[in-house]
């Protein structure tokens, strides 16, 4: 009796221990899901829906919080366990993987992806391919930005609100120095903080981070970025708020007291700088009463932050089907015209871009067609800039600007000190 | 006989497999990478101590090293000081402080918040321009421009340091004083009877007979500080800013692995951390015990 109650305990925790592996071995492996999705929002749900009620198929959708998301997925990708048949890449970690290889090569047949080239906004096809030009994921959406502003104080100080002649306005840095200027007579600031330049700083023939030789590249272009924000400081041209502070979302609706040289003041901040989903996600989200008086119009030059893409994991075993789920979010008309109408997102995918964005008008613009606007901007921006190092070295060189404005470091200090940083992080680089 | 002993060990079998599994291999395979060049994806490159060396001239782990003492050691001495004095107060025989249940708790209730939204709170309090103390000091005319506490290596530190004194005295009170009502009242009342004051009493009676709960605290204490991560990591830009003031040993490891991909260089900083422990835990223990042996009737 003593014998079988022990043997059975054994075998109770014996099951235990192996069910539990087999269990996290195949996570999320149930039999009747015939699709896998991991993504880091909640973006794909709805899209998810509609290609199961079209397919007649289960699919499965595995959302991470974005920072914990690379960390996760990476060890999935590696080993194939427990990993998704689709996953979306955002764009600072876009670049190590196409170039992993961890997505299918779609330039072979038979995705043939090239073929559709033609079809996209040139800069976000271009960033979906791996280092010897094999496209390796696909984006419905281009993300290009743009500088929104208050229409009621640009009537008040420029004497007009209309987003065209605003841009011209703004056409060069020293341009916005005469218009951040004239904000400061009437008792507004330009921008929230410094960082508000960054993308503007790369100039209008933006180069990458990174050469094919592996060095840094800081170019002249870029060190103007140093100059720039401390203008803005010197001549308090910013309300002091730095980006995602409780200050710099509040300052979108709200008067915001700026307290230097020993006094407080009351402003408002004329504009943000900020791309199409700053709009929805940013934007909207924050501001109440002054819905309506904003408008975008374009910077000094034109640029883009952020962006997903999406393909195929390569040891996927059900590749057809989720690169259907891929072509229905990048390629079909019908899903891509009603997922534009019900959110507002530009796309990068012309065929339908040019049918339906005449049509287009924000309420929360005044009525201004944005979409328009955006898809000209995505046309100006250059391909090929964007490298793996973009996002900590954006990070690095930010804070060293940053050490600058302050006044803790000279320009020659804070440039040294960055380059030491980017050597501490990425041993393989050549720098100066 | 033997057969039952042997059931014993099947009986253990599930904790050893899980152990080795989730516990030995990670750390052993932790160990090769130390000696690989390994980026997270794709093939591991055996590179011999090249990490090792590098880990010793590397200034930046130095800055994380002495900047994590400084954070710890600050935050050390006021919230063991905090926690003695409020023992002192509350285990008082001529005071006896009532509702010590309710201050117990209230004292314990910031360790109870995710770090994270400890980090936000005080993000916001401490904000340049718009944070409650800054409006404050303000207001008192005790400062005529705000200050960036979060902008200003020493101040930044100090904040880290007093925020997990906050955090962590309520912790540090509640053990102390566990080890004071340990302690027979009979001293306490020869001491009063010999005329001895609250100072002498606490020096010579109090203070001895807790030493090995503040072993204990130390011991702990230390080897969560130099593990010290996430409040510099969500206070600032999380790479150290300001001047690298924030960047400890364990931050400068989240970042090598997970920001910059160097999965082999931050599994050298891991050992190197674990040595670093070791060796701390080592001294404090020794020089805690190193009398112990020569005054056994002492009490």
């Amino acid at each position: 009796m003593k014998k079988i109650f022990s043997f059975l305990s054994i075998a109770a925790l014996g099951v235990g221990l192996l069910s539990g592996c087999s269990g996290s071995g195949e996570s999320g492996g149930s039999a009747d899901v015939d699709l896998r999705v991991w993504s880091f929002t909640d973006e794909l749900k709805e899209p998810i829906t509609t290609f199961e009620e079209k397919n007649g198929v289960k699919v499965e959708l595995t959302i991470v919080p974005i920072a914990d998301y690379p960390a996760k997925l990476k060890p999935a990708l590696e080993s194939g366990v427990g990993a998704p048949d689709v996953f979306t890449g955002e764009i600072a970690f876009l670049k190590q993987w196409v170039d992993a290889g961890y997505w299918e090569n779609l330039s072979e047949s038979p995705y043939n992806a090239d073929e559709i080239a033609d079809n996209y906004v040139p800069y976000v096809f271009d960033l979906g391919k791996d280092q010897d030009g094999n496209v390796r994921a696909l984006s419905w959406q281009t993300t290009p930005g743009g500088l929104y502003y208050k229409r009621s104080i640009a009537k008040e100080v420029l004497g007009t609100d209309d987003p065209d002649q605003i841009g011209e306005m703004l056409g060069s840095m020293d341009q916005v120095f005469d218009v951040a200027e004239k904000m400061k007579q009437k008792g507004y600031r330009m921008f929230p903080d410094e960082g508000s330049i960054r993308w503007f700083a790369q100039g209008a023939n933006p180069q990458p981070w990174v050469n094919e030789n592996n060095e840094l590249m800081l170019t002249e272009e870029k060190m103007s970025f140093f100059d720039h924000a401390k203008t803005l400081r010197e001549n308090s041209y910013t309300a002091l708020a730095p980006e995602w502070s409780p200050s710099w979302l509040e300052a979108m609706d709200k008067p915001i007291t700026v307290k230097e040289g020993g006094k407080e003041t009351e402003t408002q901040v004329f504009s943000y700088v900020l791309p199409t989903w700053g709009l929805h996600s940013v934007l909207k989200e924050n501001v109440k009463e002054t819905a309506g008086d904003w408008a975008v119009t374009s910077g000094p030059s034109p640029y883009f932050w952020g962006g997903t893409w999406l393909g195929v994991y390569n040891k996927s075993d059900n590749k057809e089907l989720a690169y259907d789920f891929v072509k229905m979010m990048t390629q079909d008309d019908e899903f891509l015209t009603d997922w534009a109408k019900e959110t507002g997102d530009v796309l990068a995918y012309n065929p339908v871009t040019d049918a339906i964005k005449e049509d287009f008008s924000d309420e929360f613009l005044g009525g201004q067609n944005n979409y328009e606007f955006f898809l000209e901007q995505a046309e100006q921006i250059k391909p090929g800039i964007v490298t793996k190092y973009d996002q900590q070295l954006d990070t690095l060189y930010g804070t060293a600007v940053q050490q600058y404005v302050d006044g803790k470091m000279s320009k020659k200090e804070a440039i040294e000190d960055f380059y030491k940083k980017v050597q501490n992080a990425y041993p393989d680089l050549t720098v100066k | 006989m033997k057969k039952l002993d042997r059931y014993g060990y099947v009986f253990i079998a599930p904790f050893w497999i899980i152990f080795l599994i989730f516990s030995i291999y990670p750390v052993a395979l932790t160990f090769y990478y130390s000696f690989t060049n390994y980026t997270g994806s794709g093939v591991a490159e055996v590179v011999g101590l090249a990490n090792y060396t590098r880990l010793l001239t590397d200034s930046y782990f130095l800055e994380a090293f002495v900047n994590t003492w400084k954070i710890w050691g600050v935050n050390f001495v006021l919230q063991i000081g905090l926690a003695l004095l409020l023992a002192m107060i509350f285990s008082d025989m001529r005071v006896k402080l009532k509702g010590l249940s309710f201050f117990r708790s209230a004292f314990f209730l910031p360790n109870l918040i995710t770090i994270s939204s400890v980090a936000l709170l005080f993000g916001i309090l401490l904000d340049w321009q718009h944070g409650s103390l800054n409006m404050m000091l303000l207001k008192l005319g005790l400062i005529s421009e705000p200050i960036n506490w979060l902008n200003e290596p020493t101040t930044a530190q100090l904040s880290v340091s007093l925020i997990l004194t906050w955090m962590w005295f309520g912790h540090s009170f509640i053990v102390v004083m566990a080890g004071v009502s340990g302690i027979s009242k009979d001293y306490y009342e020869a001491a009063l009877i010999d005329g001895a004051n609250r100072w002498q009493t606490f020096i010579s009676i109090t203070l001895p007979l807790l030493k090995p709960i503040l072993l204990y605290i130390m011991i702990t204490s230390l080897i969560g500080g130099l593990q010290l991560f996430d409040l510099p990591m969500l206070l600032t830009d999380g790479v150290g800013s300001p001047d690298g003031s924030l960047n400890t040993m364990v931050l400068y490891l989240y970042n090598q692995a997970f920001k910059y991909n160097n999965y082999g260089y931050a599994a050298a900083v891991a050992y190197g951390l674990f040595v670093i422990t070791l060796l701390f835990s080592a001294i404090v223990f020794k020089g805690m015990f190193k009398n112990e042996r020569r005054k056994p009737g002492q009490v």
